[in-house]
């Protein structure tokens, strides 16, 4: 059968067929004509002034952070239901998809797609539901006035963020580790944007389907471990698309958030009433006393920068009323935050504590000195007297600033 | 041979032209007689109608064997399974177990959700990996392979309609285990508004037909494993094999879907959207990753079709 | 025969240097087939000697390594959608869904020609296991049949359709006398109808009062083929004679152009055989009075025709002999 070998052509170039499908679809498609040329504060002055209200869309977010992932295991419903550090590490690491409705500053859902599970914010006006589909349980709380000219999208709680120069935080009930929208981590970075940083405009990209400008910001120091962020925004709306964050030697992005897909319609009212479901644990939650800017993320150095004595929550029990606020070195981007240890020797407990996590304890390695929570991004030192430094800086200069304080 | 036998068989003859003796074959009887072939030309029934013909004949030779049978009764006892242990035991504590078995006492309906979670892995896998991998292995193993080739069925035609012999069952099996925990579940536990992992609540009536969706989406989860069935049936005339590589194959593809190390391969194992059902209970229904689903199983239904169509029509029917 | 693309020769099956090797080994070898219209060809070999092989390629089912095919007319594998419509064919035994009554097994098998009008089924499905003597175990399952039982089966799967050609490996395997009785003659009736019929038999007596023409197969080479008279009148001529005086009667043997074998002695004398092509035998009467002119006492002499399975035999080997 000298014809026998043509009966093999379609096996042959059907996976043909799929490779060079695929590796077109990786191209992106040209949708009409190219955006017009932009000064980095032309689209500073789009993003600053995109009005967008209304719109839903599914935003996925991406870390790489170095740190060690757990494997999601069989048909149960993935890592999150772990606990504390389980759920930071959930963001931390791996990838997660959330959808995003948004109508207007006061109707908001955010629905974080679990593996057969799923996590809800929903809020309407004052009222404020968190819905987990995982035990059932929905809580809620009610936002005092102030809380409605918080400019949107915002979720509610920053865990989503990488922060992992917050120790250990015990988790709440309600702790939701949401991907940040692109508008906060667009107006965190841009804030920073001084002399430190080196603003450009890169080539035109798309996000979800659309052009988008993509602005780069670029530390102009070699001392820091970020290398780049790069911020997606929307040709048409100058709606922030994208962040993308890249951290010095490191190929696949530290951390990336950005829609994979968006609808500018506004989406159904029906999305934003919320009543908990028969069966369900519901909690009412107090307003936490102070009216701290949720969904900030804690990063050193440029203006935008929260002080921990702003960060939520959990944080806090770090602090000590009598005790002398944190301590600074370096500047710009190469800034080190020192948290000096807790009094009365407590110090090495306070480490102890810390290190019986059996993920820090996984992740922290020993260096002289203390231990050493080193991530692509981060390093956090925990020295043996119970300080902790922390900076996106190389871990040496950690240790120097340990040593010097 | 004993040529003493050939005097009386020389009278064959005659005794066969005898119409009395009823086994005798009768001579031009006008059914088989042949007439028509003088024609010179044979006239075919249209190809939609008798490939229609050859499948309704598929189907039925396939769910009326015992076998087949036997398989959608085992997996209709998965859920009667869950559900019997369910009431006989104390409440379930949220979170443990099976996602969706806490809910199972509030809501019956939940029965045929954790039927089909827990089946997904390994029990529907193993059914389809028996049809799909019987398809061409068990006919050449019964060497009917061959009279359906010479009848003729055409080689393509034969493939064609064993692969959608597969596919019926790809649907039939989650429906059955669908169908069996809806009726286990209304027996045994109260029937209400049922509520979607977004927390929302549905009614009864759109709650069985999100059952039906996650059936429907299983069983395209299924077609691509069914192609490969295919194509290994192909491979051998031996059926067991063709049956356990192909449950090996999937059971692979899901280790090899946990490990991170081979993260760039996940979005190609056609296991990897397997869970992806529970996206059906989501409010609004997201429907990512049906459609990624979708995509990924016709890729590999194209690809090991192709396979299969090369392998079957070049080789010889020695069986 | 009207089939059209008929070759010039009439010939309903017709194959050149067909052959088949599986690896090293040659199961088909160099094999020219030549089966005319309306024959009832016999397909002669002991069991591996190829028989199946060629069928398998005859019908499609499996492609030659050399050579070709062509069936009704028609090159196959090529024609195979045109031609086996017109083929009936048992090959290497009845096969069959052992969990399916013999009507369904039959159904099944019609549903998968394009060309079995569905309207029709039901009565030509009846009619053919009428025809074969199973009407009353057509409702059981195959699994309980015998092995006769399901070789008729097959041969009623055969008649489902009206065939120009009638292709039956090994028909009468599994049957009883009385079985194979049937069979034959309802090889008489398909041939009387007009039909080729291509009967394969490692049993020579089987198919030897029936056909009318017949090819030997041994070990993957056709031996012969021809009209079974033909086939016949090729045997060769023994004579056998008995007498004291060996040594003359060879000479005299030679010289009549036989070839006398070693003789064995016997109480009476020595026995001589000698054996010549038919076609260049002397008369015996010619041979005996060349004998006693030369001075040979004879004391015995006969003369003995090759029998067709003789020659068979000698072609082959002997029965049990399974060729390699």
């Amino acid at each position: 059968m000298n014809r026998a070998w043509t009966r093999w052509v379609p096996a042959a170039a059907v996976p043909a067929v799929i490779a060079a499908g695929v590796l077109a679809g990786s191209i992106p498609a040209r949708a009409g004509d190219p955006l017009p040329d932009k000064s980095p504060a032309q689209i500073l002055t789009l993003l600053g002034g995109h009005r967008t209200t209304g719109f839903s869309g599914t935003v996925e977010q991406v870390s790489d952070l170095g740190l060690p992932e757990l494997p999601a295991v069989g048909p149960t419903s993935g890592p999150a239901s772990a606990g504390g550090t389980a759920s930071l590490l959930d963001v931390l690491t791996g990838a997660h998809t959330a959808r995003i409705y948004v109508d207007g500053p006061a109707r908001l859902r955010v629905q974080v797609l679990d593996r057969l599970a799923e996590r809800d914010v929903i809020r309407r006006d004052q009222d404020v539901w968190f819905y987990n589909s995982k035990d059932n349980s929905a809580a809620h709380l009610t936002l005092p006035g102030f809380a409605s000219d918080l400019p949107l999208p915002v979720p509610p709680d920053p865990a989503g963020l990488p922060a992992p120069d917050a120790p250990n935080p015990p988790a709440p009930d309600m702790r939701m580790p949401v991907p940040p929208t692109p508008a906060d981590l667009a107006e965190t970075f841009l804030a920073m944007a001084e002399d430190s940083t080196a603003v450009t405009v890169g080539p035109e990209v798309q996000v979800a389907g659309r052009p988008a400008y993509s602005l780069e910001l670029a530390p102009r120091t070699d001392g820091t471990l970020l290398e780049k962020v790069a911020i997606a925004v929307d040709g048409q709306t100058g709606m922030p698309l994208r962040v993308t964050v890249r951290a010095r030697g490191q190929a696949q992005p530290a951390f990336e958030a950005g829609f994979t897909s968006l609808s500018l319609d506004a989406p159904d009212d029906g999305l934003f009433t919320f009543v908990p479901p028969p069966g369900a644990t519901v909690k009412e939650l107090q307003v936490p006393p102070m009216p701290y800017r949720p969904g900030m993320p804690t990063l050193p150095g440029g203006p935008g920068m929260v002080m921990p004595d702003h960060m939520p929550g959990d944080v806090n029990e770090l602090r000590h009323a009598d005790k002398p606020g944190p301590s600074v070195t370096g500047t710009g981007w190469e800034t080190v935050i020192g948290f000096p240890a807790p009094p009365d020797g407590q110090g090495a407990q306070l480490t102890d504590t810390i290190l019986k996590d059996p993920f820090l304890s996984q992740a922290a390695v020993v260096v002289p000195g203390g231990r050493l929570l080193s991530t692509s991004l981060v390093n956090v030192l925990l020295t043996d007297d119970g300080r902790i430094f922390v900076g996106m800086v190389p871990a040496d200069r950690l240790q120097a600033a340990a040593g010097a304080a | 041979m004993p040529s003493s036998a050939t005097p009386s068989e020389l009278e064959q003859p005659n005794d066969a032209e005898k119409p009395s003796d009823s086994e005798q074959p009768g001579r031009g009887s006008p059914a088989v007689s042949v007439p028509g072939r003088r024609g010179g030309s044979v006239r075919a029934v249209p190809a939609g109608a008798s490939s229609l013909s050859l499948l309704a004949s598929e189907l039925a030779t396939l769910f009326r064997r015992r076998r087949t049978m036997a398989m959608l009764v085992a997996l209709a006892a998965i859920p009667v399974l869950i559900a019997v242990a369910v009431r006989l035991s104390s409440a379930v504590p949220p979170g443990r177990g099976p996602a969706f078995l806490d809910r199972i006492s509030q809501n019956g309906l939940f029965v045929a959700v954790t039927a089909m979670l827990v089946s997904v892995p390994l029990f529907l896998p193993l059914t389809i990996g028996v049809v799909a991998g019987d398809t061409i292995a068990g006919e050449a193993s019964l060497g009917t392979l061959r009279y359906l080739l010479v009848a003729p069925a055409g080689r393509v035609r034969l493939l064609l309609v064993k692969y959608a012999g597969a596919l019926a069952f790809c649907l039939a099996a989650p429906i059955t285990v669908a169908l069996a925990g809806a009726a286990i579940g209304a027996s045994l536990f109260p029937i209400g508004p049922v509520t979607l992992l977004s927390g929302d609540v549905v009614q009864p009536p759109e709650a069985a037909l999100r059952l039906l969706l996650i059936a429907a989406y299983l069983a395209v989860s299924l077609a691509g494993l069914s192609a490969i069935g295919l194509f290994l049936s192909t491979m051998t005339v031996v059926p067991v094999g063709a049956m356990a590589a192909t449950v090996v194959v999937s059971v692979a593809s899901q280790i090899a879907d946990q490990l991170p190390q081979l993260e760039w391969l996940h979005p190609w194992l056609f296991t990897h959207f397997w869970f992806g059902f529970a996206d059906v209970l989501r409010q609004p229904v997201l429907w990512d990753s049906f459609a990624s689903n979708a995509l990924l199983q016709a890729g590999y239904i194209a690809v090991f079709g192709a396979l299969a169509y090369a392998r079957f029509v070049t080789r010889d029917i020695l069986s | 025969m009207t089939a059209p693309g008929s070759t010039a020769a009439g010939l309903t099956i017709e194959t050149q240097g067909l052959t088949k090797r599986f690896g090293h080994q040659v199961a088909v070898d160099n094999v020219d087939l030549a089966v005319p219209h309306g024959a009832v060809f016999g397909f002669l070999g002991p069991n591996g000697s190829g028989k199946t092989t060629t069928i398998r390629m005859l019908l499609g089912l499996a492609a030659a390594s050399a050579g070709t095919v062509s069936v009704l007319g028609q090159p196959m594998p090529q024609g195979l959608h045109e031609v086996l419509p017109r083929v009936g064919a048992l090959v290497e035994g009845p096969a069959f869904y052992p969990f399916l009554s013999g009507t369904a097994n039959l159904h099944r098998f019609d549903a998968a020609s394009r060309h079995g009008p569905p309207a029709t089924r039901k009565a030509r499905v009846a009619a053919a296991l009428e025809r074969v003597g199973l009407s009353h175990a057509a409702g059981k399952r195959v699994h309980a049949y015998s092995l006769g039982m399901k070789q008729r089966l097959g041969i009623a799967n055969a008649l489902l359709s009206p065939r120009d050609l009638l292709v039956l490996d090994e028909p009468t395997n599994g049957l009883d006398p009385q079985g194979t009785r049937e069979v034959r003659s309802l090889v008489r009736s398909l041939a009387a109808d007009g039909a080729t019929v291509f009967v394969s038999s490692h049993l020579l007596a089987e198919v030897e009062q029936i056909c009318t023409h017949a090819a030997i197969m041994s070990a993957g080479k056709l031996v012969a083929q021809g009209p079974l008279a033909e086939l016949r009148q090729a045997g060769d001529t023994r004579i056998r004679l008995l007498t004291p005086d060996a040594g003359t009667a060879c000479e005299v043997l030679l010289r009549l152009g036989m070839t006398p074998g070693k003789g064995t002695h016997e109480p009476d004398g020595e026995v001589l055989t000698a054996v010549a092509a038919a076609s260049s035998v002397a008369p015996p009467e010619d041979i005996v009075a060349g004998l006693v002119a030369a001075g040979v006492r004879v004391r015995g002499f006969s003369v003995e025709r090759e029998s067709l399975e003789d020659r068979f035999v000698a072609l082959t080997g002997e029965g049990f002999d399974v060729a390699q």
